[in-house]
């Protein structure tokens, strides 16, 4: 037997094996269905994508869905709370601690750490995309920044134009996160500090400046996706928080100027109202259809209304939580009206009304609730053509007209702000009186009221005028929640505060 | 059938060699010296020929000589070769002295000897011809410290795998599963059965079975070792004649048990009593509303003629037309010899079971080829390969409570439906709430789920020098599924979009390499050995699923003509990883044993952080039975002090958990959003198994008692949980290493030599362990954690049933007391221990885990002459379950018309004073039964799962190898086997041996087998 060359083998193997060796080594691995985050917006698709998603985020119950109008008008004066399904009790007993909730302060932040990541994007560029795209997507995300960071800085932080004991008690504005975050543990644990109440207010008008311009140009759909209008109408309210009357002036004409929502008289009005898209909207959040219904749990309509139809009150709807208080019934002249029989049919029941045409957004629910049959708003009620689920006008054209005036009234141009007030008196249908004065400006303040009840602006238009939350005519001689009160800022959420060193809780929690 | 084709293949291919005319019978059985155990294939030469041949599984030989006075040459792996002259004795035992160094360096060795492994040393008497699909589930209360349950009846399902305890809450906790080095997943992919991937290897072709339990010895794995270690070494070829085995058995699987359910008239009066009960009007007739058998005229009958239709009210045995038995095959062939420079060994296998749930079956064909191959004096070869292709029938859901579940149904439809009409047509009329004909269902639907395995590894051993060897192996796990399921439109589940038929294919796809270096050296009175190696696996998985309704055609398109695609996505993932050890052991004297290393182990699935980890080991062994004064002592055979520690990871989470990502987010204005679901995680990282082991083993009376106890802690730190990162998206994972997992526990095995006179003789095994788990830490200072108080510092966490499902926590509910004897309500405990109605979440109480603490088994051997009769126990104590099928059936028909069960109806509170734990029957959900809490919340939904069972009961008789050389046969047995026979417990469900839900599930079988094992 010839004897193999084993050598040859012995020398073969290793070389094989290191082969083998060569070939491994390496752990990177990318997955072929994912992109990694800091790399997903590179494209139009996903970049508009995650706009859309921000957007959506204003749907939340725990912001403009419900509790941006339901909770604040539970705490202010607006509402008394009927304890139907047991929800805004607390709030409208003013509790300490019931207050916006812990949802409403994380889905902004994550939403504001959205934006930031998609302004990142922006900035580096997106591939394949238009420079009017990328101009429509930097003022779109600049607005709703602005948006998001002024609803937390009003909830959790005083207003500009009354700062209880500034720099003594309060502790200042919002953390104001403007650079993207990718990583878990900056995203949990930020230590963020809260800016100055000053510092917001700068970033938040720098921002709807920027989109004022940027969005000259966009074609998207209006009201339900942000516009120069929008802008300039949200830097009307912001400018009117702020004190900077001049700049209320000029935004609020610029917005009234654009063709972005119209003003309506009389019945028209109270149609708009019935209408899936308010007429006066200038920016409202969309609810597009029954998938994107809140339900009977989280709902506006089911926080304000029992009903699911205003013709046929027999149908049982929503738990009717928030119903007028006496003032908005005073107001509206609203009592119950029997108007056939018998008496259990609801269909028999609708309210008496004074000569505001406001007072058509009100009547009589269905009585098979546990408090029984009530006068409730229905300026929510299933208008989309589904339940639950109706689009939230956050700013109107008619507020335009309001800020102005009470801008006008704060420059000394007293005339023109009343004749502005006659103006709006009429188109709701009254007849005015001559007024001037603090007169004057307490009656601007209650057309406030009235125009924006169940819109959530009482609430933050008693703060910003330092004065207390009075609800001592039907809750009870104790309940007045006076402006030196801790419970006037909401709670920051525990778990921020445990989690961020940089954070001090608001005075009181 | 094709592997009917591959036996009669390995048929043909195996020369049948003539017998020669000879003259002496020699026979006997050949042991290590070491430790006295039956060494298997060992081989046998007449010096100076080729004639020889190999010693069976028990280590026994027979050899015809035609020589008076010879000489054979006794050699084996590892052993010292031995001349023994054969004068007149044709009966001896050799006894084989292991070549301590050699065996270094001449049996490859994988990874380094463990002064402990626990080691089925005769996988004949333990395992061999169980009717199991798969290898794991014949472990079960076999080794201490692994816990095995069977999830669910399928054969070839999924069988639940905890080497001591469970260490995690979100990782997984499956152990390694290693087969002649081949590292193997072994997480089912199947979308609609369990497909058990270690199904690939028929359990009769494992020569020997390894459990690695203390992290000391799978520090060796890195983070793959975690969980624990179980290797696997296949049968291999020996030096020696060919031997051709031949081994077949058939046998039957039968249910377990049927409930006894309400018959027609039985369920009818328990309805109407119940609608009494609710003060509803007519209860007679809402009862048969319910049955759906209200006739139209109702209303102009009085209730004792409604009454006269519910009592007249057939019965038909669903359970009995459902379930039953079903066969089991098994027929095996394999070929083995070599020469001392090339050995082989080539089988084929064909494995048949059905289920109780027919045509629930699981079909095998196996082939498998192992090589090894010498080149010159410093280079061996060897090559294995396992083909495997499995077929199940799944035609409906195993899980869960669809009404067209024969397993959920078939116990909860209705007694009075029928199932054919007159016609023989099926009745498609079903009252109640089970309203679908489960016989329809089984006849008309389809599903199968095919699966392609290819498990081998090729290796090359090297003697680069005296004492220094290297071996490199590289290694391939490959799956390939393709499964369908399908709806027939003439079910009620297919008919609404006019048939449904789902598609999938899955292929996972393994590559590795191992590559290690050993060198040994002996000194005057130490042996010194020090080692290192490196490997490499990377993993690919690629998902396909398409489903398409409108098609009336089952199979594995959906692209038909009509057809409409419903959904179709893919799924491509997988992951590296790559470790790196190092390590020396040290003896000195025989009596002192040092061993220490580490591995430095890296993966693909962790954040940028911390991409390695080191794990390392030390092990610390002493002989005192080596010491001077035991060393002769013959009552003190052994005695052996052991202590370890280690680290090892578990990387078992998600291939790309680390990394941040966008997926679906919510739309707006009709445009679709995307959102991020999870952030980057660059910390994310293995969680790390520390154990402290320390153990004795022990040997008495000259060996007549041995056995091993250990004491561990194992401590899991780092362990995963999660974070939600905003309230209004807690589903979203975001996992960090933040708390403290603890197992500890004591492990006792035990073997006995009870008695041997003459012919008869009887031993016995025993073991027990006992396991407390509790989660030591959490994070934030928390107690427990608020999305789940189940997980809760000081308590257990749970079990979890199958591979990605997170670990439940400990019970945590209000406890149930039983019913007020007063009115039949039922009533728990509030937190100050006063009886409630209304419970509340405040008045939960934790109540254990469904993990139990003791377990263990007890074997039985007793031979006489050629009998063999063995009995094999396991039992479980101390686990608390919630058994969701028993659940329904507790409910008794009031809040689902599902039937009910006879021992519940019975106990049901009936008049004041009754005292029992079934309340009072109510039917609508107003009055006091509003206004208490459902019957079986809290505690009333636990149950006890203690068992001690019966698993294998064998009875097998070896003919005498002398009758048998004159018709050609080295070897014959013959045997019968009952597995699971009888079952000790009060448990009121199925069995209580199950994972996860417990609803609709195919409860495990008996069965029995008879079976012939040949040998030529």
């Amino acid at each position: 037997m010839k004897r193999h060359n084993y050598k040859a083998i012995t020398t073969i193997l290793p070389i094989i094996f290191s082969g083998w060796l060569m070939y491994s080594c390496s752990l990177d691995m990318e997955p072929e269905n994912m992109t990694p985050l800091s790399e997903a917006l590179n494209t139009p698709a996903n970049l508009e994508a995650a706009l859309i998603s921000v957007y959506a985020n204003l749907r939340s119950a725990d912001h403009y869905g419900r509790d941006m109008f339901a909770k604040a008008d539970a705490l202010a004066d607006v509402t008394l709370a009927t304890n139907n399904s047991g929800r805004f009790v607390a709030e409208n007993r003013n509790d300490a601690g019931a207050h916006f909730s812990t949802g409403f302060w994380e889905n902004s932040y994550f939403s504001i750490g959205e934006i930031n990541r998609i302004l990142a994007q922006i900035e580096k560029g997106v591939n394949g995309a238009t420079p009017e795209q990328l101009r429509r997507w930097e003022g779109e995300s600049k607005f709703l920044r602005a948006l998001y960071l002024f609803d937390l800085v009003k909830v959790y932080a005083y207003i500009p134009t009354a700062i209880f004991q500034e720099g003594l008690v309060d502790q200042g504005g919002v953390p104001m996160p403007l650079s993207p975050v990718y990583d878990l543990e900056n995203v949990l644990f930020g230590q963020d500090p809260r800016a100055t109440i000053e510092q917001n207010y700068d970033q938040i008008i720098l921002d709807l400046k920027d989109a004022i311009d940027l969005l000259e140009e966009s074609e998207r759909p209006v009201p339900q996706f942000a516009s120069t209008a929008a802008a300039y109408a949200l830097l009307s309210r912001v400018a009117l928080y702020k004190g900077d009357w001049e700049m209320v002036v000029t935004a609020s004409t610029a917005a009234l100027s654009l063709p972005v929502g119209q003003l309506v008289f009389g019945m028209n009005y109270i149609n708009g109202w019935k209408n899936p898209v308010n007429p006066e909207s200038i920016f409202e959040v969309r609810f597009h259809d029954n998938s994107e219904s809140l339900g009977s749990t989280f709902s506006l309509q089911s926080a304000f209304t029992t009903l699911l139809d205003v013709n046929e009150k027999n149908r049982l709807g929503g738990w009717g939580d928030l119903i007028p208080s006496p003032k908005i019934l005073e107001a509206f002249g609203l009592s119950q009206l029997q108007t056939g029989n018998p008496a259990s049919n609801n269909n028999n029941w609708d309210v008496t009304r004074n000569l505001d045409i406001r007072a058509n957004l009100f009547t009589t629910g269905s009585n098979q609730r546990p408090n029984g049959r009530q006068i409730e708003c229905v300026k929510f009620l299933g208008k989309n053509g589904f339940n639950y689920g109706d689009n939230i006008p956050v700013i109107r054209k008619s507020e335009m007209l309001l800020n102005r005036m009470e801008a006008n009234f704060h420059l000394g141009k007293e005339t023109e702000a009343f004749n502005e007030f006659v103006a709006f008196k009429i188109i709701k249908g009254l007849s005015p009186s001559i007024l001037t004065g603090e007169e004057l400006l307490e009656d601007i303040l209650n057309e406030r009221l009235k125009e924006f009840a169940f819109e959530g602006q009482r609430f933050f238009d008693l703060k910003r005028y330092g004065r207390a939350i009075d609800k001592s005519d039907y809750l009870g001689p104790d309940a007045i929640v006076p402006f030196e009160d801790f419970r006037i800022l909401a709670p920051i959420p525990s778990g921020v505060v445990e989690n961020n060193r940089n954070i001090n809780q608001n005075r009181g929690y | 059938m094709k592997v009917f084709l591959s036996l009669l293949t390995c048929f043909l291919l195996i020369s049948m060699s003539a017998t020669l005319a000879q003259t002496r019978i020699v026979k006997g059985q050949v042991f290590s010296k070491k430790d006295n155990s039956p060494i298997s294939g060992a081989s046998i030469i007449l010096k100076g020929t080729a004639i020889g041949t190999a010693t069976d599984l028990d280590g026994r030989y027979v050899l015809q000589v035609n020589r008076d006075d010879f000489t054979l040459v006794f050699s084996y792996f590892g052993y010292q070769p031995q001349e023994v002259i054969f004068g007149e004795e044709n009966d001896v035992d050799v006894y084989l002295v292991p070549l301590e160094e050699a065996e270094e360096a001449r049996v490859p060795v994988q990874l380094p000897a463990e002064p402990k492994k626990d080691k089925l040393k005769s996988p004949s008497e333990l395992i061999e011809n169980i009717p199991f699909q798969s290898f794991d589930r014949a472990l079960q209360g076999r080794i201490p410290g692994l816990l095995i349950r069977t999830a669910t009846g399928i054969p070839g399902g999924n069988i639940n795998a905890r080497i001591r305890g469970v260490g995690s809450i979100f990782a997984g906790n499956e152990p390694l599963y290693v087969v002649d080095g081949v590292l193997l997943n072994n997480v089912s992919s199947s979308l609609f059965t369990q497909s058990n991937p270690l199904a690939f290897l028929n359990p009769n072709e494992i020569e020997s079975i390894e459990v690695l339990r203390d992290a000391a010895s799978t520090a060796i794995y890195g983070n793959q070792g975690g969980n624990g270690v179980i290797l696997v070494t296949t049968k291999k070829g020996n030096p020696g004649k060919l031997r051709i085995g031949l081994n077949a058995y058939v046998g039957q699987n039968i249910p377990i048990k049927f409930f006894d359910v309400l018959d027609g008239p039985e369920w009818y009066m328990l309805r109407r009593d119940a609608f009494n009960n609710s003060n509803a009007t007519s209860p007679e007739a809402r009862a048969l509303s319910n049955m759906g058998i209200l006739p139209e005229n109702w209303n102009q009958l009085s209730s004792e003629e409604l009454d006269a239709i519910g009592m007249g009210l057939p019965t038909y045995d669903w359970q009995s037309e459902m379930m039953g038995r079903s066969m089991l095959h098994n027929y095996e062939l394999n070929a083995s010899g070599g020469t001392e420079s090339t050995q082989y060994y080539v089988s084929g296998s064909y494995h048949y079971s059905g289920s109780t749930f027919a045509p629930v079956d699981f079909e095998r064909g196996t082939i498998r080829a192992s090589l090894t191959q010498k080149i010159g004096e410093r280079i061996q070869l060897e090559a294995n390969a396992n083909l495997a292709n499995i077929g199940q029938n799944v035609p409906f859901s195993l899980e869960g409570p669809f009404l067209g579940n024969p397993a959920f149904a078939s116990s909860t439809i209705l007694s009075h439906n029928a199932i054919f009409n007159e016609d023989g047509s099926f009745n498609e009329q079903i009252g109640g709430l089970a309203s679908q004909n489960i016989a329809l269902v089984r006849a008309f639907n389809s599903g199968k789920t095919t699966s392609n395995m290819a498990v081998g590894n090729f290796a090359v051993n090297y003697t680069i020098a005296e004492g220094l060897n290297y071996r490199g192996t590289v290694g391939v796990d490959y799956r390939d599924q393709e499964e369908f399921r399908f709806r027939d439109p003439r079910t009620p589940d297919g008919s609404e979009v006019n048939g449904r038929n789902t598609v999938a294919n899955h292929l996972v796809e393994r590559y590795m390499t191992h590559h290690r270096v050993d060198w040994s050296k002996a000194f005057e009175n130490s042996v010194l050995n020090v080692y290192a190696g490196y490997e490499y696996l990377t993993e690919n998985r690629e998902n396909i699923r398409s489903e398409a309704t409108n098609i009336n055609t089952p199979g594995l398109d959906n692209f038909l003509t009509g057809s409409v695609l419903v959904f179709s996505d893919t799924l491509n993932t997988g992951y590296k990883r790559q470790g790196a050890y190092l390590g020396m052991n040290f003896e000195l004297g025989e009596k002192y044993l040092i061993d220490l290393g580490t591995r430095m182990d890296g993966g693909s699935r962790f954040g940028s952080n911390y991409r390695y980890g080191f794990f390392p080991f030390v092990k610390l062994g002493w002989q005192i039975s080596n010491e001077g004064g035991l060393r002769d002592s013959e009552s003190v055979s052994l005695l052996r002090l052991r202590a370890s520690w280690g680290m090892a990871g578990n990387d078992q989470i998600g291939d790309f958990s680390w990394m941040g990502f966008y997926g679906q987010g919510n739309s707006y204005a009709g445009e679709p959003g995307i959102r991020v679901r999870a952030f980057e995680n660059p910390n994310l990282r293995w969680e790390t198994n520390e154990t402290i082991n320390v153990g004795l083993d022990f040997g008495f009376v000259n060996d007549k008692i041995t056995g091993g106890i250990d004491v561990f802690e194992r401590n899991t730190r780092g362990l995963l949980l999660n974070f939600p990162i905003a309230l209004d998206n807690s589903n979203d994972l975001s996992l960090r290493n933040v708390g403290g997992l603890r197992n500890r526990g004591i492990e006792l095995s035990i073997q006995t030599m009870n008695l041997q006179r003459g012919s008869f003789s009887w031993y016995s095994g025993f073991n027990f362990s006992y396991i407390k788990n509790e989660v030591t830490s959490l994070y934030d200072g928390l107690l427990s954690v608020p999305q789940n108080p189940r997980w809760a510092v000081g308590q257990p966490v749970g079990n979890p049933a199958f591979p990605g499902q997170t670990a439940p926590g400990a019970w945590y509910l209000a406890e149930y007391t039983g019913v007020n004897p007063a009115n039949g309500r039922p009533m728990w405990l509030d937190i100050n221990g006063n009886r409630t109605y209304l419970p509340t979440n405040n008045d939960r109480v934790y109540f254990g885990s469904n993990f139990p603490p003791y377990f263990g088994g007890l074997s039985n051997t007793f031979k006489i002459k050629g009998f063999e009769l063995t009995t094999f126990f396991t039992y479980e104590y101390g686990a608390v379950v919630s058994d969701g099928q028993y659940n329904f059936l507790r409910d008794n028909g009031n809040r689902f018309t599902f039937n009910a069960l006879r021992e519940i109806n019975d106990r049901a509170w009936k008049a004041p004073g009754d005292m029992t734990d079934i309340p009072r029957d109510f039917a609508l959900s107003g009055g006091e039964a509003a206004r208490s809490q459902i019957r079986n919340f809290g505690t009333a939904s636990l149950l006890k799962a203690d068992f001690i069972r019966l698993s294998q009961l064998k009875i097998a008789y070896v003919f005498d190898p002398t009758i048998l050389q004159n018709i050609g046969l080295q070897q014959a047995s013959i045997y019968a086997q009952g597995i699971n026979l009888w079952t000790y417990t009060d448990y009121p469900g199925y069995d209580p041996e199950f994972m996860g839900s417990g609803v609709g599930q195919i409860p495990i079988h008996k069965s029995y087998n008879i079976g012939v094992q040949l040998s030529f």
